[in-house]
């Protein structure tokens, strides 16, 4: 039993650290400025096509690519705010939840026209790593490695520099950061940014290793809700830390029922959080 | 000479109108109050004067320059510097990061460490608790980091909305005596109260808003001698 438990759950944790990654996404935008980015999900989806649109057609090593694929999403954040989310941020959730649910549609939509929706995979391989009883493929170390690289810069950029200060300034309280004279609507569409960059940032990681369509990322996307408000919605340690123990259980499940139950379990997980700590396991009493 | 002056302001939110033209002028170098009740319109007022709220109609000069129609952060720039009611600070940052965010206009973002030095030299309680985050200061520490970081921005002219409310009369006193520092260095001050008792006696010039207007300004020992001030505000 222990022989195949531990390599599973060793699996299921590094993944985690990418699941981590893509509900950091969510869980920042939603902690800076109370939207839920329904777009989430396509822009995930868009991070793997980019992954593996310039290692079949330029050949370039996939985890180079991430960086261009992090600029992209940074870009196409900040496009997606100034165009959609901007104009209705200070209304009712309802409004920004339905602007970036268009933007999803129509995300989805091009994809689907522009890629089809046949399976992709990107073939390389990083062969594995052997350590005792678990052996553990290469390059679920390298995505779970450049995911925590990612976060590491993250808070670097959140605490160290001027333009993350800002950004947590006006998480905290944005009237106050206005009044300092900080342009949170500049501010605002940087995280938007730093979200989808995030998203986009963590679907190529994944499509080094899992087969994907243009609508993969709904999925992740719900899997980052449940990593959200498992950590705590707007906090991006809580999110790493969501990511873990739903790895741990993408891990553990499979090993003792059909791994059609990961979902069924997962979202119970989901309910149950809700009821008994809706704040999270990290996140502040309110 | 007037470094601000204030003509007509006429603002509001949405349809309903707070302001019924407003006229006021802060001196240089001195300490000016605004008093009067609950709801007469003083926030909106420091609202249109920092551009978080827009002025309907009337003008707003700075030292002979309009400014009634900048964006707050181009009024930031320019040294308008707001000490807002309830404090407002950040509260998961730090002390020294909310002195930080205080010196984010062009004019003090270069000169932060020299400001750190002097308003840890005017509160050195919040040099002892520089790493705690702010939410975790008592109500006076976290009174004095408002102020601190108003200070933080360089104002040309420091504004202070309701500086004493919810704090102990030794508290408020002792901020005040950090006021009347600031005016012998020179700053330029508003201070909006509802404590009138407390914002005439330390106060250079007043004025009495009343309904969206000014009914009543001088000298602040004269306007605390008026009849009409004293049985409305001072309970004599």
């Amino acid at each position: 039993m222990l022989d195949i438990l531990l390599p599973s759950l060793a699996d299921g944790l590094l993944l985690g650290f990418v699941y981590g990654l893509a509900a950091m996404g969510l869980t920042l935008i939603w902690g800076v400025m109370d939207v839920i980015n329904l777009s989430h999900g396509p822009i995930i989806a868009l991070g793997m096509y980019g992954i593996y649109l310039t290692f079949t057609n330029l050949g370039l090593n996939p985890y180079l690519a991430i960086i261009l694929v992090a600029i992209a999403g940074l870009l196409l954040g900040v496009l997606i705010y100034g165009v959609a989310v901007h104009r209705v941020i200070n209304a009712p959730h309802l409004s920004t939840l339905l602007a970036t649910f268009s933007v999803n549609m129509i995300l989805i939509g091009i994809g689907t026209a522009v890629f089809t929706t046949t399976p992709r995979n990107i073939d390389f391989s990083l062969g594995s790593v052997t350590m005792g009883p678990i052996t553990l493929p290469g390059k679920r170390i390298a995505a779970a490695l450049a995911a925590l690289l990612v976060t590491g810069l993250l808070y670097l950029f959140l605490y160290r520099s001027r333009p993350g200060k800002h950004i947590r300034a006006v998480t905290d309280n944005r009237a106050a950061a206005e009044l300092m004279g900080i342009r949170s609507s500049m501010i605002l569409a940087l995280s938007f940014g730093l979200g989808t960059m995030l998203a986009a940032i963590s679907g190529g990681l994944i499509a080094t290793f899992f087969p994907f369509t243009i609508l993969s990322g709904g999925g992740y996307e719900l899997k980052s809700f449940v990593i959200g408000v498992l950590g705590g919605l707007g906090n991006p340690l809580g999110a790493l830390l969501g990511g873990l123990i739903l790895g741990a259980l993408e891990g553990i499940i499979p090993v003792f029922m059909k791994t059609t139950w990961v979902p069924v379990l997962e979202f119970i997980l989901f309910v149950l959080i809700l009821l008994i700590r809706p704040s999270g396991l990290l996140g502040k009493k309110s | 000479m007037a470094m601000l002056e204030i003509r007509d302001l006429e603002s509001g939110y949405g349809e309903v109108q707070i302001l019924w033209g407003v006229d006021l002028s802060l001196e240089k170098g001195k300490l000016t109050s605004l008093v009067g009740a609950n709801g007469v319109g003083k926030t909106t007022l420091l609202r249109s004067i920092m551009g978080t709220l827009r002025p309907w109609k009337g003008s707003i000069e700075l030292k002979g320059q309009k400014i009634g129609h900048l964006p707050a952060h181009r009024k930031a720039d320019l040294g308008l510097v707001l000490v807002p009611e309830g404090r407002q600070l950040f509260s998961n940052m730090s002390v020294h990061e909310n002195l930080e965010m205080g010196a984010t206009n062009k004019r003090s973002r270069d000169h932060v460490e020299r400001n750190l030095e002097r308003v840890y030299e005017l509160f050195p309680r919040l040099q002892e608790r520089e790493k705690q985050s702010a939410g975790t200061l008592s109500g006076g520490e976290q009174q004095m980091l408002a102020v601190a970081r108003g200070l933080m921005a360089e104002p040309e002219i420091l504004m202070f909305d309701e500086l004493s409310l919810g704090l102990a009369p030794v508290l408020v006193l002792n901020l005040f005596q950090t006021l009347r520092r600031l005016k012998d260095e020179g700053l330029t001050m508003l201070l909006v109260e509802q404590n009138v008792h407390m914002a005439l006696s330390v106060s250079d010039y007043a004025y009495v808003l009343s309904g969206g207007k000014v009914t009543l300004e001088g000298p602040a020992k004269e306007v605390a001698e008026d009849k009409e001030v004293q049985a409305a505000y001072l309970g004599m």
